[in-house]
């Protein structure tokens, strides 16, 4: 389903790369905005929130998102 | 190391269970940023934060959320609780405990989320931050004993 959202071109983008990213980076994370992946896989949320801040800067959100299969719901009970 | 006491009584239908103070701001590499390009971020302010095992993340106030200008950096995120999905936003904060002496969580992800007429906490403290806690529960005092 094709996302709508204040990350729908990172998610889509995201979406395209899924299943390569889960084969060889499982469980780390990415950076991307707009068109533009950062270069690198990170291990930590923190260490990708850094590096995207160095590269895309902090006026306009990026997307930081950890690479699964599929995605994971979290329960809240 | 730090040492907390908090109260919960979990015989009062009234008590939500062991609740903390604690503050929610940007993470420290947000606001620096922020800063250097002349961007202002809102004082922390204080807030109730319940202590929740069955929390899997934490999880804040989508209007406490957006209050403190969190970060975005993702969106659609589900969570269930009782059968029931919800979508939620993804930001980058930190989360202090003031006058506790615990260390705080920057840099940290934090969902946003809907809270249905909620009136003890603005918080959910999920497993991702209480994993790096020892926590006891003493039933007969009805202390909750937090040690970092």
């Amino acid at each position: 389903m094709p996302n709508e959202g204040l990350f729908s071109a990172e998610l889509n983008l995201f979406e395209q790369h899924r299943q390569e990213w889960s084969r060889s980076n499982l469980g780390r994370f990415v950076a991307i905005q707009d068109s533009v992946i950062l270069e690198g896989f990170f291990s930590t949320y923190a260490e990708a929130l850094r590096a995207g801040l160095q590269r895309f800067g902090v006026r306009r959100p990026f997307l930081v998102k950890q690479i699964w299969t599929t995605e994971p719901v979290y329960l809240v009970s | 190391m730090a040492r907390v006491e908090l109260h919960w009584n979990p015989l009062d239908p009234d008590d939500p269970g062991p609740c903390i103070d604690v503050t929610i701001t940007n993470s420290s590499d947000v606001i620096a940023a922020g800063r250097a390009v002349g961007l202002e971020y809102p004082n922390p302010i204080p807030m109730r934060a319940l202590l929740d095992t069955g929390a899997s993340v934490t999880v804040i106030s989508k209007v406490y959320a957006n209050h403190c200008k969190l970060f975005p950096t993702n969106e659609g995120t589900e969570i269930t609780a009782i059968g029931a999905s919800h979508r939620c936003g993804e930001h980058a904060g930190c989360v202090s405990f003031p006058g506790t002496g615990l260390r705080s969580f920057d840099s940290i992800r934090i969902i946003s989320a809907v809270f249905m007429q909620q009136r003890h906490y603005a918080i959910l403290i999920g497993r991702d931050i209480l994993r790096n806690w020892v926590i006891t529960f003493d039933g007969r005092s009805k202390r909750v004993t937090i040690l970092d």
